[in-house]
């Protein structure tokens, strides 16, 4: 049998109900343009009905609660594509710097080469000329201040990159404290069937941006998330987070490791692993390319200038000075200073140029390396112009699948002021509603009491 | 079907892709190259640096020309002056070889052939942008001079190297001749016979006089063929000039295939951009102040 005094309790938990209701939507509204909010919806069901004999009454509605609409699946493919895009969008920060020391066709060291030999060729028609044997000088000298320069240029894009990795190393520390912290929360609330709502918006916000900078794995455990690397090196478990550590390496760079262990080639991925892609991979192999190709060079042209004698009637003497190894282009210099010295003779006579025309075969033979100089320096330029355009094709793709992703997640759980405006007069007229079932009831109630007091109430 | 109601960055992500399009066209329209980076096109980049060492070298070859051609012509047109005056000394000895010339005269008329040969001997010494022609490769001094002691009267302090200089991909020329060869021939000795006239003519010897002109007369011939080599060199270089221009145009022809923006294609495509992107500017206008709140009062 119903009761005015359960009608009252009715109206009253709809009051509460609704009030839910109405602060999710506010908070809905609220957070509508803050990154990684997922829109919260009331889940309300039917409180047991009351039965007595033939009759049974409805006894309301709960407030169950106040739920996070999310996807993990989708969360994980955008961590996923996160770490894609961090990674490729790094790469193709640094190699644009690297690609731009070997754009332009008309300057640099290609075009050296070329203006070296076309010297000597120049040579060949007069070879005692005193002008076009200092010019030969100078062109050697442009070529060897542009190996100098290149060199100390993708030295710099190296040294710049190193800086980056030591701040990302820094963010993914803080990250991961950060995480950590909200881990233990998030992982009792679940424990106790609590929805974590905005805690675990930040939590998978900041493992987004953890992604950005590093190949990050999720593994789910009963006391919240476990972050791993890639590797499998522990970023967080449960309430500890691990730091990584920074030390000096070899050449100056930075090298990463965990509990002393070096594990810098291990970490792909993101930010980090894009920036330690170039630093460690891609430009010590363009360093190690150009100093083969000054070292090659120099000795096949030392040996053609050693066939041959100088104004004087004396052998060529070195034309380059000996450079080899690492760091050959930087060292790279011209032996000689004075043109008399240019070896054009090969019988000791002033005017013969016999000996150009075994300087002039330096151009187009293959040095040790299987390639022509020119050809060899074309090689710079196809290698990093196909890794730019790869790593831009990869930036270009992983971005659109991440807007895809993102447009995916947000179908389910971003805010649409719409809806939340459609809710809020729904929840607005159902609570004004519940108000008038409580004035009804205290109308009710009034007439109960003056049944008992004698004096009827007016109609 | 619930749809992602946060559709602001795909417009700004399309309106940047339209704003990179009309940059990158405007780029091509201002450089007039397609290629401004290597990853624009590796491959082309790449063979754009092999075109553009072509042309470079190719330059060359055509300055080598010119410097050759000033250097030849100045060697055939010396062998011109050496042609003339041997022509003299051959009537000085025709006069000289005529009975009835007293002693003095022609003791005269082998001063005369003495100067001829002073003559012959300057001209031999031409040089070149300070470099001496016919001396082989030994060009830094001159290399004949007049020595009685020799039986020709000179000597040549010259050696017989001859330089070969490239003119165009793998092809190469001979540039000089050892004055050894042009002027102390076997063929023809045009320093001895000049000496073998004046001796004859001082001697007053008419037969030695006729042999000695027989013989300045075969220097002469032998002297002619030699010049044929600087002739021909001339037009060898002359051919080689045209050979190179059309080479040259070739190179920039396949370069701008490589690299050269189409330019009419540039424009049309930033046009293109630029209306797609004043699309996408008036989707965002018109998208974002959709809402439910604007119709409640």
């Amino acid at each position: 049998m119903g009761s005015l005094s359960g009608l009252l309790w009715i109206a009253a938990e709809t009051l509460g109900a609704d009030q839910g209701a109405l602060d999710a939507t506010a908070n809905n509204i609220a957070n509508q343009n803050t990154p990684g909010y997922s829109r919260e919806i009331p889940v309300l069901s039917e409180a047991d009905p009351t039965v007595a004999g033939n009759v049974t009454y409805g006894n309301g509605v709960t407030l169950q609660q106040i739920q996070s609409v999310r996807d993990q699946v989708l969360q994980i493919q955008i961590a996923e594509q996160n770490q894609q895009q961090g990674s490729a969008q790094a790469q193709y920060n640094s190699l644009q710097q690297v690609q731009s020391l070997f754009s332009d066709p008309t300057q640099g060291i290609g075009a050296d080469f070329t203006a070296f030999f076309n010297s000597l060729s120049q040579l060949s028609t007069d070879p005692a000329n005193m002008a076009d044997r200092q010019a030969v000088l100078t062109a050697a000298q442009s070529l060897v201040s542009d190996f100098h320069s290149t060199e100390q240029n993708l030295d710099s894009i190296q040294s710049g990159l190193n800086q980056s990795v030591g701040q990302d190393v820094t963010q993914v520390n803080s990250l991961t404290q950060q995480i950590a912290k909200l881990n233990v929360q998030v992982g009792e609330m679940q424990k106790l069937g609590q929805d974590p709502g905005t805690l675990a918006d930040q939590e998978t916000e900041l493992i987004q941006q953890l992604s950005q900078l590093t190949n990050v794995n999720q593994i789910q455990t009963e006391n919240g998330l476990t972050l791993t690397t890639g590797n499998g090196t522990p970023l967080v478990v449960g309430g500890q987070s691990f730091a990584l550590q920074t030390t000096s390496g070899s050449g100056g760079m930075t090298d990463i490791s965990f509990e002393g262990q070096d594990i810098t080639s291990s970490l792909k991925g993101g930010q980090l692993g894009g920036n330690l892609q170039i630093r460690d991979t891609v430009i010590p192999g363009v360093l190690g390319q150009l100093d083969n190709l000054a070292s090659q060079f120099a000795a096949g042209f030392n040996a053609a200038h050693a066939s041959g004698y100088d104004l004087n009637g004396n052998a060529g003497q070195a034309f380059f000075s000996d450079a080899a190894g690492a760091g050959a282009a930087g060292k790279l210099s011209v032996a000689i200073s004075d043109p008399s010295l240019i070896a054009a003779s090969s019988d000791g006579s002033a005017g013969s140029n016999g000996n150009v025309a075994n300087l002039l075969a330096v151009q187009s033979q293959a040095l040790p390396s299987g390639e022509t100089p020119i050809d060899t320096y074309a090689g710079f330029v196809s290698s990093t112009g196909n890794l730019t355009s790869q790593a831009k094709a990869e930036v270009t793709a992983s971005t659109a699948s991440l807007n895809q992703l993102n447009n995916q997640l947000g179908s389910i759980s971003g805010v649409n002021l719409d809806e939340e405006t459609t809710n809020l007069l729904n929840y607005q007229r159902a609570y004004e509603a519940a108000a008038r079932v409580v004035t009804t009831v205290d109308a009710l109630t009034q007439s109960v009491l003056d049944m008992g007091s004698g004096v009827t109430s007016a109609p | 079907m619930r749809i992602n109601p946060n559709f602001t960055p795909n417009l700004l992500d399309d309106l940047w892709q339209e704003e990179s399009r009309a940059q990158n066209d405007m780029q091509e329209l201002a450089t007039g190259r397609r290629v401004n980076v290597p990853s624009d096109d590796p491959s082309a980049a790449t063979a754009d640096v092999q075109n553009q060492a072509l042309q470079g070298q190719n330059d060359q070859y055509l300055q080598n020309t010119t410097n050759l051609e000033g250097m030849l012509q100045t060697a055939d047109s010396t062998l011109s002056s050496v042609v003339t005056a041997l022509n003299q000394a051959i009537s000085l000895g025709v006069q000289g070889g005529n009975g009835g010339l007293s002693a003095a005269q022609q003791q005269a008329i082998a001063q005369q052939v003495e100067g001829i040969q002073s003559q012959v001997v300057q001209l031999a010494n031409v040089s070149y942008q300070g470099s001496y022609i016919f001396g082989g490769t030994a060009t830094q001094s001159p290399p004949f001079a007049l020595d009685p002691t020799q039986s020709s009267g000179v000597s040549y302090s010259g050696n017989t190297g001859v330089n070969t200089v490239e003119i165009s991909q793998g092809e190469t020329m001979q540039v000089n001749l050892p004055g050894s060869q042009v002027f102390q021939g076997a063929g023809g000795n045009v320093m001895g016979c000049l000496q073998q006239l004046v001796t004859a003519l001082q001697s007053g010897n008419a037969d030695g006089i006729a042999a000695a002109t027989t013989q300045v007369t075969n220097a002469l011939s032998y002297l002619s063929q030699q010049r044929i080599f600087f002739g021909s060199a001339v037009s060898q270089l002359t051919d080689n000039q045209s050979f190179l221009q059309k080479e040259q145009v070739s190179l920039q022809t396949q370069d701008n295939a490589l690299v050269g923006a189409d330019l009419a294609q540039a424009a049309t495509d930033l046009a293109q951009a630029q209306t797609a992107q004043t699309a996408a500017l008036e989707a965002i206008a018109q998208a974002l102040p959709q809402s439910l709140l604007n119709y409640l009062k």
